[in-house]
């Protein structure tokens, strides 16, 4: 063991190919995609070709917590250090667009429960769906927050009840990235509201099933290249088969914790997204000051302009290096909850921050919209880095668990 | 390969400075405050443990361990006592001052005597601050003229690290006028040479253990061999106008670096001893970290104190790994400035969330707490880190008058 702040020579070269491909093609289109509420599915598809073959940021790799060589369900090839491998690519792809990654095409966060608690034959029959994305692009989205549930999730509404062979569910889940375009949702429901975690159950719903339908498709601040959907269950029937992992795993608290698993392996990742657009924008302003100020005079108004961005670096920093660490931990099989939930915490703030100093420092120019000039974009898509997947809050509530003794909850 | 483990000599070094820390150090913090500096029996023990070289170079009579098992060291240390690093016998700052400054020969003669035996009783200072900025330009209102094979030192130097109980000091004086800060010297100074007057030390907020205080030279004659002029190849970054200015900065950089790991160490005991607190006072029917405002504060402190550890960690290696002086400059600036500040939040919040009691000299957080801010103002601020930093990120020349700690701008002890 050692301390070490290089990246290896595959980790140095995928993350020079993203950088090439998000100066060369990924920005040039951004704010189009930003404009169109979405990014075409051949360039997609050409994207996730190019993603799996190099081997890390494939649409079915997320934060995984096997040290050693392996390949999952899917097929995918874990090898050493694909965590930080994997949020390498991220950071990169989302300096080039900060959507790219949520729209590609795959499992998404639809991927982490059902490697968690799916039986062989579910892992087998919904992995199996993204097999050839030569031929049809596809999807998987994972449906948990509702109109009266978000940060609470114990708190769903949804309901489930078995009828017969199946499953009848109803309620409405919202918010829902991809939930519209997914083949297949895994949705969180409840036999019995009062029963809390224990009430949880998770299904795989496939696009189609009777008393499923979408609702409407989110207006949003930013990240507007990315679909975020309403979904209906009106007496939705799904198949017993459906159920994630079969009725055995819930005699315990797996429901809910089903849920949570899904957030330890992917908030590095959803962290070094939000550095990468971070990075973006300090990199913008650096760029404005230089061409427009006079740096070298010794007037206060500029060693305070000096100071704010080099705040701003220092954030991005130390959140890289947080955000280094829990992936590098996952690579190392150590368990990881409170450092992803700070690397999460400090990347979506220190963004924030770099996206809110890089207008202020860029003045009026910063806050108009046009070709090559992102600044604006940026500012609109981060704000949500902080909330999805578990606001600041949720994240600091996860970080006190893990340091006051027995505190169960708030 | 990204890792942030220590390895296995590292981790032993590390068990048994924090073994020294946890029994030696921190039972006696009291009495070292008082005593307004630590007993010999102390002194003693850290010298044998090499403690007052530990970041030096091998080929100048340091351990050669690297910056980085220093900053991992330092930062045990500063966990027992943030003030006790300051007062084992050693060169402190001189130490990183005449290897960034002086040739290895020279620098390991004048280093030498913190390796013998008595070495525990020998410090060495490093002179740069200055009480006023000169009216009429740019850089020190010290002096140095040339006379002979000799130079003529005058003026005052101030905010001196270990001053009173220095045997030599590395004194910086203005050679060129004209030139401001880009015309400086560096000259090694004897406590008893001629026209060397040592003033009483200060009484400061905190860090009592260190001696804060100021000297005046009047006519000090220094042979032009004992001036310090810096490596005689050419700056490694393009940026640094002359080989003096890079070692010039470099000295600050990894004094400051140092410094930063003892903040490192104070905001982790601040934090580890304000959550033992708040895990065990009870309020409301419920220990008070049980309440979110509490512990979102707790869990944001922990925060700070991870990600400085991971700053001062990555700009140690970047030292140690010979890369790009600019890249370390930058890793390190940024570590300055993040645990300068995040040790004052800790331990601020330390007294906060202790409350009344927080307060009292019976507890050791209102000790942390002025310990944080004068720690802030040693080595490098973090505003001129944030100088440093920027000038780095914008690719502008970096000018010692506009990162370094000056009275024009803002006085650091060094």
């Amino acid at each position: 063991m050692t301390i070490e702040f290089s990246l290896t020579k595959r980790q140095e070269e995928t993350k020079a190919a993203i950088h090439n491909l998000a100066v060369s093609v990924i920005r040039p289109q951004s704010l189009s995609w930003d404009q169109n509420h979405g990014i075409p599915n051949d360039f997609l598809q050409r994207i996730a070709m190019l993603a799996n073959s190099l081997g890390s940021l494939s649409p079915h790799t997320e934060v995984s917590r096997e040290p050693e060589a392996t390949a999952d369900a899917s097929g995918t090839k874990k090898n050493k250090g694909v965590n930080v491998s994997t949020i390498v690519g991220a950071e990169e792809l989302a300096w080039g667009d900060p959507a790219l990654l949520l729209c590609l095409p795959g499992p998404g966060l639809g991927g982490p429960p059902i490697r968690a608690t799916g039986t062989q034959e579910q892992k087998e029959r919904f992995f199996g769906f993204f097999k050839d994305i030569s031929t049809e692009l596809r999807w998987g989205a994972y449906a948990l927050t509702e109109p009266g549930a978000g940060s609470d999730v114990a708190g769903i509404r949804t309901s489930c009840k078995k009828v017969g062979d199946d499953w009848v569910l109803n309620g409405r889940k919202c918010y829902i990235t991809n939930g519209a375009r997914a083949s297949w949702n895994v949705v969180f429901a409840t036999v019995d509201p009062s029963l809390g975690r224990g009430g949880h159950r998770a299904f795989v719903v496939e696009k189609g099933t009777p008393g499923f339908s979408v609702g409407k498709i989110e207006d949003k601040m930013g990240l507007r290249a990315s679909e975020t959907a309403e979904l209906v269950l009106d007496d939705c029937h799904v198949p017993a088969e459906n159920l994630l992992g079969g009725e055995a795993a819930y005699h315990t608290k797996e429901g809910f914790m089903t849920a949570m698993k899904t957030f330890d392996n992917t908030r590095p990742i959803v962290a070094a997204m939000a550095i990468g657009i971070g990075r973006a924008a300090f990199e913008y302003a650096c760029t404005f000051v230089k061409d427009h100020y006079v740096m070298t005079r010794p007037i206060p108004r500029y060693a305070a302009i000096a100071e704010r961005l080099a705040r701003v670096g220092r954030q991005l920093s130390a959140a890289r290096l947080m955000t280094y660490r829990a992936a590098s931990m996952a690579d190392h099989g150590i368990p990881n909850a409170k450092e992803s939930s700070m690397c999460k915490a400090m990347g979506g703030q220190a963004a924030i921050r770099a996206c809110i100093e890089a207008i202020e420092l860029c003045g009026a120019e910063g806050s108009i919209q046009a070709d090559h000039r992102l600044l604006e974009k940026w500012f609109r898509d981060i704000k949500v880095y902080d909330i999805f997947e578990g606001t600041g809050q949720i994240q600091r509530i996860v970080i006190s668990k893990r340091l006051m003794t027995n505190l169960r909850a708030f | 390969m990204i890792a942030f483990s220590p390895d296995e000599d590292q981790k032993m070094m590390v068990d048994s400075v924090a073994q020294f820390a946890r029994s030696t150090l921190r039972p006696r913090i009291r009495e070292f405050e008082a005593a307004r500096a630590l007993p010999e029996d102390v002194r003693r023990t850290a010298h044998e443990m090499g403690l007052g070289l530990v970041g030096l170079a091998a080929e100048i009579g340091g351990p050669g361990l690297g910056l980085l098992t220093a900053v991992l060291l330092e930062e045990e240390l500063a966990w027992g006592d943030p003030g006790a690093p300051f007062g084992f016998g050693g060169p402190g700052a001189f130490g990183f001052a005449v290897q960034e400054l002086a040739s290895a020969e020279h620098a390991s003669r004048l280093l030498a005597p913190f390796t013998e035996e008595a070495g525990h009783s020998r410090f060495g200072a490093v002179a740069w601050g200055e009480p006023f900025a000169p009216k009429d330009r740019a850089g020190l209102v010290s002096v140095a003229t040339a006379d002979g094979d000799h130079w003529i030192l005058n003026g005052e130097k101030a905010f001196v690290t270990n001053a009173d109980r220095a045997d030599s000091f590395v004194a910086f004086a203005q050679v060129d006028p004209s030139l401001g800060f880009r015309g400086l010297g560096a000259f090694v100074v004897r406590k008893d040479s001629p026209g060397v007057t040592i003033k009483p030390r200060a009484t400061t907020l905190g860090l009592d253990v260190a001696s804060f205080g100021s000297l005046v030279l009047e006519n000090v004659r220094v042979a032009s061999a004992d001036r310090l002029t810096g490596p005689t190849a050419p700056p490694s970054a393009g940026a640094i106008d002359s080989a003096f200015n890079g070692a010039l900065i470099r000295f600050f950089a990894k004094n400051s670096l140092v410094m930063a790991a003892r903040a490192v160490g104070l905001s982790r005991a601040a934090f580890e001893l304000t959550r033992e607190y708040c895990d065990t006072r009870i309020a409301f029917g419920k220990p008070v970290g049980h309440f979110q405002a509490v512990a979102f504060t707790l869990a944001d402190r922990a925060m700070d104190v991870d990600a400085a550890r991971a700053l001062v960690w990555r700009a140690a290696w970047l030292w140690d790994t010979g890369a790009p002086e600019k890249d370390a400059l930058l890793a390190t600036a940024y570590a300055v400035s993040f645990a300068h500040e995040s040790a004052m939040r800790a331990g601020d919040d330390a007294v906060q969330l202790h409350g009344g009691a927080g307060f009292m000299r019976d507890y050791p957080v209102e000790k942390l707490m002025r310990d944080a801010k004068q720690l802030q103002l040693c080595g490098m601020t973090a505003e001129h880190a944030d100088q440093l930093a920027a000038a780095l990120e914008l690719d502008l020349p970096l000018d010692p008058g506009n990162i370094l700690p000056s009275a024009e701008s803002q006085n650091a002890f060094v």
